[in-house]
């Protein structure tokens, strides 16, 4: 194997834990595709390289792992990744319509980015929100019960407040509808990026464990 | 690993057949008569079940289903309708699926005419397409290596081309990405499909969606002739197919040759064909008047040849002529050389090795010899040599398989990093000279050592051993060879790397050995009848021959396939004794460096263009043959030879190839039987010739010599890498630039003390040549080592024995 | 509709707001079960959940334990809990695993015992990252505790529990493929046979594979006995069921039903009927997968899995997507073929061509190219895949997925030939082809 580049050295203890967490290293892949994307805020080639170093494969195997799920995304994107469900429950109630909210007002269609490099509107198969039709996600914080009308003002909001870290439950209460169940209470995290906020692949700070 | 078979009976279309217990569906069809069309199965890799075409119906408890037969075990009692209704209705409709994306550009596609796809589709395929939206597009061909073009449009994703890479040649540089009916193959961007095997995968792919650089385009199968032979350009003797059109070869493909090569080529002997119609090929006798070559009549150059040799030996004694080469032909070449310089000249002077190989009484007479196939039931393989993957590469696929599919366990002794050393469970490295403290350690089990000699307790155990690098002594092989020979169940095979170097040797060419193994020393019996009386005295090898030029003991050199000038590890010393020769005489395909240095250079058939035998480091001989003529005037080295004698006045007796060939099974005892009959009829796959047999006369006990003293300075580990600066893979355009060049192989630790990383340049020594190269980083080494890659373009051979220095910077 | 009492949501109803802390859980009877099955021993926990015939509900709706009966003995084994929940009209492991994860943690933690599992896996949906971060808490909470880790409460049983997070691919919610995604690699399912999981599984170990929420039940099967579990509704399929309702319903949520209603009560009662007054035109009964049951046929056949089965469909993964009569049922297969197709992992041919040569025809019908040829041509495309285009349904495909994609096409050319020939009607006839790769 080649010498990569190395990552921040909190990427890297990160990466060390991970893959202790699994018996064997190459289940470690997944995780730290995730954190290569925070490292670069995409899945750059230098990511995959230095994943591909540490779990003791060619780039190829990686990218092909890679490139098989959706959320590893390979080309950059923008700061704010907005995903509007199209699927059979949300496309009944109007999923479609809320794309072409987002796509109009982001000024690009879905796949692109717009010019600032701020909003990347996407269209996506069924997130899990179906009774709360029709859903999108920001960086994979959920929003339920969307208007074409509200989605607009999503993504003003997000051009104009450019939210250092979202809240699932604040965009859910400025723009989101009909909810698919209670979420209980509210929870600090800070989804950073275009990634799941998710502690253990080093998304999140902290949880709030009240 | 083979158990005795257990056999089911089942019913194949209504009639009951006995088959093996386990075998996959597929195989049994076709083992009975039956074809069941596949695309992804391929029976030298596992079963993946995926391109579906092969579904047949099955019956079972639960009604019939519908099966993949490449990944359905036959079972007692099992019913299987290959070509019901429902079986063809789903065979058609994959292939109808398999069309919806496939350009229908057959006229222009390489495939076209051996494409099963193409036959698919004529005799199952619908009709006219039922597909009427748009298709995949991608660009067309692609380059995914130097050797190597994609065009994922053609392609039906059967993966076969990816397990290849993957499984088999370790090489997992091409993969599926994306999903769906995105998905496709491709390389990662800017890492090529740098593999040494890349061109198997053009081989197996069912479509023409992998091309080869070196032939596409270049004709129609239909216009192909075709016969099988025997690759010229490893030990192991790889079974192929030779194809050419207008007397031209144009591509060789593997045959699948179970105890061989096993169907796979590496790509130098897959892309190395182009040197035999090379522009640069010698066409004419050649004689130097004046200091400058003249073409010359072949009457003419023998006469010349013949009258300088006779004057030398009346002059000085036969001794004061030598030979060098012999392994670059077939078996028939080497005897006749062999004869020759026995019976013409009179000398023991002649090796067809080139100072980089082993001891000729070793090679050819070290007991309990491991064929290839024993890898299959190996439990244990110890590989203490050069590393496979650069100078044997159809041995290390058999060792890898071994490894990864057969579950052996596997040591690999190398003082750098070698190909095996991902699947190996043990991997030893030591400073290049400490071969033996590490030899002594492994055999007495001390602490590190212990485990892998718990595994070399447990056989079959299979030793590969040769010699790890040009710089270290043939001796420690046979040190290796005497630990190996205590072992239980233990076989042992001594490899070489150069074309038909066992051949040679079984010819006699070797200062030690006359044809068939037999120690020239006190020879006797039918090949002294034929011959006559044979000197008797251990005659010289390359480096004496080469010391004896420079000394005056020696005043002629004759060359036969050999360039010393390049191949031996003292290139420099080459040159002074071709300079100091009387006289020498190159008998060769191209005006290699040290031909041209020669007083006559004639011009010899090559591969393809001749008939004969060859023989493999197993001692398995199999037969080369003649699909195109030679170039020009080119004529093959025995009839040279033959001429040679003749107007020397001491006639060799050697009229053709068969005859020599039927010469060679009488005299050579070994070789008995081994006909060209056999080669052709029952014996396809070769015929082993019996080594440490009755009737083989020679007997070497190997034995743990003392090694010379160790460096102690900078050692130098001198190394081949399957690309350098060879005659064939020069003249063969693909490969002459996948040569790596030089580098300068350091420790990450003897990096640090330099002050250098990976990739600076640092100015290294050997002897009297300097050059700059970069720095390449290997774990693997021993600190104060240096591994440089042997005969690169552009530098003159090194000294092997010289004293090394590396310092920081340089210029290129 | 019952009187018996909630199994999977009672705490989270009862505790809205901190349902998912160790605090609560605990206080509400959490971990107890544990406690309990430490003490039986794997065997006895095994009987306990075979005698309450809880079936999976990731979709197959095999009794668990059953399968836990099939679990090779080679060691080590594992346990892999799927939440990779992705199928259209299904949200109800989302709410499991965020609003009671303990429950989750905690039946996990059972099943491993039962298994001989020391190292657990809980494959969670990239797309849930929310449902991960609570199962993650409740994971460090419950390693805290002293319920997962080395010596489990003293009792010399250890087990590491590992939450993932998957990467956007609802094939991984097939359990071989799910597998080969934990292991690092592309999320293509395996044959079976040869790779049984419960045999060949994650590492080729033998592995059990259960859904989030078949194993959220397990914590009461222990408290209350398999016996009272079993009692509960049909025989069949007793106990309790997640049931997520979307559509064009006034009330879509997740509901914990027991089986036996009839889909007039389902729909009309406990969802509230249709939206705007609406009539009932069609719906989804198990899931994307399952054939359509339509009012006039199924309406008032019960809710239950036998009966759902004979009348051609599945239970599936519980979702019910109800459709009114606004609805273009050729659009909406459209929208369901779609997904599958977007989904193949392209593994085997009938299902990487196949789904998009579907999907292709419905876009180009319902961008006004139908041709005459098409309603023939999808049939018989859905027959290549799944030969008869039966139900339960024949595949030529390596997993269900490609026969999934038939689902919608041969309930819209059962149910809806009408409309098929309306959208062709609509074509232009003119032959055209539009690009629809996204
Ligand atoms: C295409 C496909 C998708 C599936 N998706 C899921 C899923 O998202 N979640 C799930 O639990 N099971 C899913 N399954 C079923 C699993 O393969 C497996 O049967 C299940 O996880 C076993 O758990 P259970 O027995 O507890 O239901 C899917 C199956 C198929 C064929
Ligand atoms: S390139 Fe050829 S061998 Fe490789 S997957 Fe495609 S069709 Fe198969
Ligand atoms: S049916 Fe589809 S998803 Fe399943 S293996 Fe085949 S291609 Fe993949
Ligand atoms: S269909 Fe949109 S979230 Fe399920
Ligand atoms: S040959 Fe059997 S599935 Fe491809």
């Amino acid at each position: 194997m080649t010498d990569t580049a190395r990552w921040s050295e909190e990427s890297e203890a990160l990466a060390e834990s991970v893959m202790a967490k699994y018996p064997q290293k190459r289940s470690a892949l997944m995780p730290l595709l995730y954190i290569a994307m925070r490292e670069d805020g995409y899945l750059s080639e230098a990511g995959m390289r230095r994943v591909a170093d540490l779990v003791d494969l060619e780039p190829a195997q990686v990218s092909s792992v890679a490139s098989f799920y959706t959320m590893y995304k390979l080309e950059p994107v923008g700061k704010y990744l907005v995903s509007v469900c199209t699927s059979i429950s949300c496309w009944l109630l109007g999923g479609d319509e809320v794309l072409e909210a987002v796509e109009a007002s982001a000024g690009v269609p879905s796949g692109e980015t717009d010019e600032s490099g701020v909003i990347s509107p996407e269209h996506v198969e069924c997130i899990g929100a179906c009774g709360g039709a029709p859903a999108v996600q920001v960086n994979y914080e959920l929003i339920e019960g969307l208007t074409p009308k509200k989605a607009t003002e999503l993504v003003e909001w997000l051009n104009a407040a450019q939210p250092a870290t979202l809240n699932g439950d604040e965009m859910q209460a400025l723009f989101g509808g009909e909810r698919s169940f209670d979420w209980a209470i509210n929870e600090t995290n800070d989804a950073t990026g275009p990634y799941p906020a998710f502690q253990p692949h080093g998304t999140i700070a902290a949880l709030d464990r009240s | 690993m083979s158990e005795p078979a257990e056999f089911v009976t089942i019913k194949l279309n209504g009639e009951e057949i006995q088959a093996p217990a386990g075998e996959m569906l597929i195989k049994v069809a076709e083992d009975n008569g039956t074809y069941i069309p596949r695309f992804c199965w391929h029976p030298r890799m596992k079963p993946v079940g995926l391109c579906r075409m092969c579904l047949v119906e099955v019956e079972t408890p639960r009604g019939t289903a519908l099966v993949p037969s490449c990944v359905q075990p036959v079972a007692d009692g099992m019913a299987v309708e290959t070509g019901s209704p429902v079986a063809l209705k789903a065979q058609e409709g994959v292939l109808e699926f398999l069309l919806v994306n496939h350009p229908l550009d057959c006229p222009i596609c390489d495939r076209g005419g051996e494409c099963p796809l193409q036959d698919q589709v004529m005799s199952y395929g619908p009709g006219e397409s039922r597909f009427v939206e748009e298709k995949r597009h991608y660009e067309k061909p692609v380059p995914i290596s130097d050797l190597v073009l994609l065009d994922r449009e053609r392609c039906i994703l059967c993966a076969r081309c990816t397990r290849f890479s993957d499984e088999i040649a370790g090489d997992p540089l091409i993969e599926f990405q994306n999903r769906g009916n995105g998905t496709e193959i491709f390389t990662f961007p800017d890492e090529p499909f740098a593999s040494y095997f890349s061109g198997n995968t053009v081989q197996i792919c069912p479509v023409g969606a992998l091309t080869a650089a070196p032939y596409r385009f270049r004709a129609r199968p239909w216009d192909l002739l075709t016969i099988e032979s025997t690759s010229p350009f490893h030990t192991e003797g790889s079974r192929i197919t030779v194809h050419a059109s207008q007397n031209q070869v144009l591509r060789f493909l593997g045959v699948d040759n179970g105890l061989t090569n096993q169907g796979w080529l590496s790509d130098k002997e897959r892309f190395g064909f182009e040197f035999i119609g090379s522009p640069d090929r010698l066409k004419m006798p050649m004689i130097r008047e004046d200091g400058e070559f003249r073409e010359a009549s072949w009457g003419e150059a023998i006469g010349l040849v013949a009258a300088r040799l006779k004057e030398i030996v009346e002059r000085s004694g036969p001794d004061a002529v030598g030979a060098i080469g012999g392994a670059q032909g077939t078996n028939e070449d080497a005897y006749a050389l062999s004869k020759f310089m026995r019976v013409a000249v009179g000398t023991n002077n002649l090796d067809a090795q080139l100072d980089d190989g082993l001891n000729p009484d070793f090679l050819v007479g070290v007991g309990s010899r491991a064929r290839i196939q024993d890898l299959e039931s190996a439990k244990t393989i110890l590989v203490w040599s050069a590393d496979l993957k650069e100078e044997n590469p159809i041995l290390y696929l058999r060792v890898r398989r071994a490894a990864r599919e057969l579950d052996a366990t596997l040591i690999v002794v190398h003082p750098a990093r070698t190909g095996l050393d991902d699947l190996a469970d043990h991997k030893f490295g030591y400073r290049p000279g400490d071969g033996a403290d590490l030899l002594a350690d492994l055999a007495a089990g001390t602490q590190d050592y212990a485990p892998a000699l718990d595994a070399l307790q447990d056989g079959p155990v299979v030793v590969i051993l040769g010699r790890t690098g040009l710089s270290e002594d043939g001796g420690l092989a046979e040190a290796v060879a005497s630990f190996a020979r205590d072992l239980p169940a233990a076989s042992i095979m001594p490899i070489v790397r150069r074309a038909n170097t066992f051949g040679a040797l079984d010819m006699g060419v070797a200062p030690s050995l006359l044809p068939g193994r037999i120690p020239a020393r006190g020879a006797s019996g039918a090949i002294i009848e034929l011959w006559g009386k044979v000197p008797a005295t251990r005659g010289l090898d390359t480096a004496g021959m080469l010391a004896g030029l420079v000394g005056g003991e020696l005043e002629a050199l004759i060359m036969v396939g050999a360039d010393p000038v390049r191949d031996v590890p003292s290139g420099s010393k080459a040159a002074d004794a071709l300079r100091a020769a009387d006289f020498s005489v190159a008998i060769d395909l191209f005006m290699t460096d040290s031909a041209a240095m020669a007083d006559v250079v004639l011009p010899a058939e090559g591969f393809t263009e001749k008939e004969g035998t060859v023989t493999n480091l197993e001692g398995r001989v199999q037969k080369v043959n003649r699909i195109v003529p030679g170039p020009g005037q080119a004529r093959p080295d025995w009839s040279v030879l033959d001429g040679i004698a003749e107007s020397m006045g001491s006639p060799i007796g050697l009229p053709s190839s068969e005859a020599i060939a039927k010469e060679i099974s009488t005299v050579a005892t070994a070789y008995e039987g081994v006909s060209w009959d056999l080669l052709e009829g029952e014996a396809r796959e070769g015929a082993v010739v019996p080594i440490g047999d009755v009737r083989q006369p020679l007997e070497y006990i190997a034995v743990n010599a003392e090694q010379p003293a160790r460096t102690k300075g900078l050692a130098l580990h001198l190394a081949r890498t399957l690309y350098d600066d060879g005659s064939a893979i020069r003249h063969s355009l693909s490969l002459a630039k996948l040569a790596p060049g030089m580098t300068a192989g350091l420790s990450p630790d003897q990096a640090v003390d330099l002050g250098v990383e990976a990739g600076d340049l640092v100015t290294v020594s050997i002897g009297s040549v300097t050059f700059a190269c970069p720095v390449r980083i290997d774990r693997a080494l021993a600190d104060k080592t240096v591994a440089i890659p042997f005969n690169q373009p552009g530098i003159e051979t090194l000294d092997a024995a010289a004293s090394v220095l590396v310092k920081a910077g340089g210029s290129s | 509709m019952t009187d018996h009492p909630l199994i999977l949501t009672a705490r989270m109803h009862a505790h809205p707001e901190s349902s998912h802390t160790i605090a609560t859980y605990e206080a509400t009877g959490g971990y107890t079960a544990l406690r309990t099955a430490l003490d039986m021993g794997r065997d006895a926990i095994v009987e306990e959940v075979k005698a309450a015939n809880l079936r999976g509900r990731g979709g197959a709706g095999f009794p668990a334990g059953v399968k836990w009966g099939f679990l090779a003995p080679a060691r080590p084994a594992y346990l892999v809990v799927n939440g990779d929940e992705s199928e259209p009209g299904t949200f109800k492991d989302r709410q499991l695993m965020e609003r009671d994860p303990h429950q989750l943690v905690e039946g996990t933690i059972i099943s491993s015992l039962a298994n001989e599992v020391n190292h657990a896996f809980i494959y969670i949906r990239g797309e849930y990252p929310k449902s991960a971060r609570r199962v993650q808490a409740a994971v460090d909470e419950a390693y805290a505790a002293g319920y997962l880790g080395a010596n489990i409460l003293d009792s010399g049983y250890d087990l590491e529990l590992t939450v993932h997070l998957g990467g956007g691919a609802y094939i991984c919610g097939e359990e071989t493929a799910l597998l080969n995604s934990l292991e690092g690699r592309r999320g293509e399912p395996r044959l079976k046979p040869p790779f049984f999981p419960a045999v060949r599984g994650l590492y080729m170990a033998p592995t059990i594979v259960n859904n989030i929420e078949t194993l959220s039940n397990i914590p009461w099967i222990i408290n209350n006995g398999g016996n009272a579990y079993s009692a509960i509704g049909p025989e069949d399929s007793p106990g309790r069921r997640m049931c997520s309702i979307s559509g064009h319903v006034n009330r879509p949520g997740n509901y914990e039903i027991v089986e036996g209603i009839t889909w007039r009560e389902l729909i009309y009662d406990v969802a509230g009927g249709i939206r705007n007054g609406n009539e009932l035109k069609a719906w989804v009964p198990g899931g994307a997968s399952a054939p359509w049951f339509v009012p006039a046929e199924h309406l008032d056949t019960e809710v239950t899995k036998a009966a759902i089965d004979s009348n051609g469909s599945m239970t599936g993964s519980g979702a019910v997507i109800v459709m009114d009569h606004t609805t273009d049922m050729v659009a909406a297969a459209e929208r369901l073929v779609r997904f599958f197709a977007h989904e193949s992992c392209g593994l085997c041919t009938p299902c990487r061509e196949g789904t998009t040569w579907l999907d292709m025809i419905l876009r180009r019908m319902l961008a006004g190219h139908g041709r005459a040829s098409d309603p023939d041509v999808l049939y018989d495309v859905s027959d290549n895949i799944s030969p008869g285009v039966t139900w339960p349904p024949k595949m030529t495909t390596i997993c269900p997925l490609g026969p999934s994609a038939v689902s919608p096409v041969a309930s819209l050319l059962k149910h809806f030939p009408e409309e098929v020939a309306a959208a062709v009607e609509r074509g232009t006839q003119v032959p055209v082809s539009i690009g629809i790769r996204s």
